[in-house]
């Protein structure tokens, strides 16, 4: 059996990044304080006593994509649905732009672009309608609002289907009408949930053409998601929630250096070609390369630990029981 | 606080997809409200022919139009709102919940407007002989209709699922008029449900309309009744609708 190996470096990864990263950004119009979001000792406790969110401290600024990952019932989308004020919190703080978000909400809401996770569209309404409704619900006078219609439909490349109810369109093209809303009006604050959830690799890459369009001018991006690739590519920073609390924040290098371990190998057993892929975490990569040698492996791979890496060791989550071989053999 | 553009906003949404939907609104509206006056015609038999029995019913089949139109279908377009995650759309906004009520209600209204003078122009059609005074016709009108849509509003709010929450509205919009006195004499209820059946809105509705299509005036107690439970069904419903979930 050929030997497989495959290596991917700092530099690189780094190297992608930064090829793909939006152009630095611009100074936003109006006198918006560089800091967009700041959360203090936000909790929520629902009536239960579930604690969705323990004590969570954030900041958001001006022309920066922070990414919020964890796994499903981890609080990600409580605390996004709490910062965009469609629910109360227990305690802390949250200030948009200078303003009490738990105070003033609708103040709050007028400098954001929100998509929840889960919202209806209006079925009878075309693509068009909705957008120009929604334009001049955010306060657009009539002219603008069609302009801002027009503007975001070729954005998410919806063109075709201006005129089309929405009621006729796929699931994906629906998804891209609720990020649209969102995006109508140039809001200098973007709260996402799961936006690219269900979307074909074609729309994903045009809303995060997007994104990285209102970030260069100068606007913040809160999302989450569970796509590690996605949280690598737009994001400036990465909040990992587990069990409602902000275990890490910080760049993605300033993530994988908090592994000790940070090179990881990859194969199947020798004598079992057969069998799962197992997964071991080495120092370094001549401690990779010793154990392919001790253990004589012939199939192989060995990499820099990515942030899926980071993300399961500090959500201390097993892999996903599609890959349950992984975790079984995870040394 | 509300504004008017919001208002309007929410006007014209619901106007856009009523357009696409203009069948079933006939239907609620007037095919249906017409057969039951025929209905009623029919039942009634020999007295049809006062002229008296045949404004009642027409009276009777414009609020039974006013129900189907708002309790019944607003309170299920409420419903849809709530459960399909329309409301949470509404409330990424920054629009005021009034607004977004407000919008709801003048849609309901001129709604009602439509098919109440769609009725009257069946009536006519009918030989039914009427002097509608128009002005206090239209403030009955839209009384009545502010009512149903604060119990629409109250059941929409309240209820625990798409399903439970459309059958009572239906139940509630057809319950309504078949339970007041409306196509028949409040006597030929039993003695215990009299009362009860004329405390109903749609009994003080029912009244006013015929003295205002019989060209009378006196329906002051019927008007203060009406503003009344709008008041309350109105307030209820604002007050249980989730805009900002604790």
């Amino acid at each position: 059996m050929a030997s497989a190996f495959t290596m991917t470096s700092e530099v690189s990864l780094s190297a992608v990044r930064e090829q793909i990263k939006p152009s630095r950004p611009q100074e936003f119009s109006g006198n918006t304080p560089s800091l967009a979001v700041k959360v203090r000792g936000l909790v929520k406790r629902y009536r239960d006593g579930t604690e969705a969110n323990r004590h969570i401290d954030l900041e958001v600024r001006r022309g920066e994509v922070v990414t919020i990952l964890g796994p499903n019932g981890a609080g990600k989308t409580t605390f996004l649905r709490q910062l965009s004020t469609e629910l109360r919190p227990t305690a802390g703080s949250i200030t948009v732009f200078d303003a009490d978000a738990i105070k003033e909400p609708a103040h709050a809401k007028r400098a954001m672009g929100i998509t929840p996770q889960e919202a209806g569209v209006f079925e009878r309404l075309t693509v068009r309608e909705h957008f120009e409704f929604f334009a001049r619900f955010k306060r657009l006078p009539k002219k603008a609002a069609r302009a801002a219609a027009h503007e975001v439909i070729a954005d998410l490349g919806l063109e075709a289907e201006t005129n089309r109810r929405v009621g006729t369109l796929s699931g994906g093209q629906r998804r891209r009408i609720l990020i649209g809303l969102a995006l109508l009006g140039h809001p200098p604050l973007l709260v996402l949930d799961e936006p690219t959830t269900g979307l074909d690799p074609s729309s994903r890459h045009a809303v995060w053409r997007v994104i990285r369009r209102a970030v260069s001018d100068g606007a913040a991006v809160i999302l989450s998601t569970h796509y590690m690739e996605e949280a690598e590519r737009l994001s400036d920073r990465i909040g990992i929630i587990a069990q409602g609390r902000l275990v890490a924040f910080g760049a993605l290098d300033e993530l994988l250096g908090r592994l000790d371990r940070s090179y990881r190998l990859s194969y199947r057993n020798p004598i079992d070609p057969l069998s799962e892929t197992c997964v071991r975490y080495c120092v370094n990569f001549a401690e990779a390369q010793t154990h392919v040698v001790r253990e004589k492996l012939s199939e192989y791979s060995i990499a820099r630990a990515s942030l899926e890496d980071v993300y399961f060791t500090l959500t201390g989550e097993a892999f996903d029981k599609d890959e349950k071989g992984e975790a079984a053999c995870l040394e | 606080m509300p504004r008017v553009t919001d208002i309007a906003c929410v006007f014209r949404i619901q106007l856009a997809s009523m357009r696409r939907e203009l069948g079933p609104f006939l239907l609620a509206a007037l095919i249906f409200p017409s057969g039951m006056y025929l209905f009623a015609n029919a039942v009634a038999g020999a007295e049809v022919r006062l002229d008296q029995n045949r404004l009642r019913f027409l009276a009777a089949s414009i609020v039974f139009s006013l129900s189907l139109t708002s309790l019944s279908w607003l309170g299920y377009l409420l419903l849809e709102n709530r459960f399909t995650g329309r409301l949470k759309l509404f409330a990424t906004l920054p629009i005021a919940p009034s607004s977004y009520l407000l919008g709801v209600l003048v849609f309901a209204i001129a709604q009602a407007m439509l098919g109440t003078v769609s009725l009257l122009l069946v009536g006519r059609a009918l030989g039914v002989h009427m002097q509608p005074t128009f002005v206090l016709l239209a403030l009955v009108i839209a009384l009545t209709i502010l009512c149903l849509c604060g119990l629409g509003a109250i059941v929409s709010a309240s209820a625990r699922s798409f399903s439970q929450g459309s059958l009572l509205t239906d139940t509630l919009g057809a319950g309504l008029v078949l339970l007041a006195p409306v196509y028949y004499a409040p006597e030929m209820l039993p003695r215990g449900a009299r009362v009860f059946a004329q405390l109903l809105p749609t009994s003080f509705a029912a009244r006013a309309v015929l003295t205002t299509l019989a060209g009378g005036h006196e329906i002051g107690g019927d008007l203060l009744a009406l503003l009344l439970t709008a008041a309350v069904t109105l307030t209820f419903g604002f007050k249980l609708m989730k805009w900002r979930e604790d």
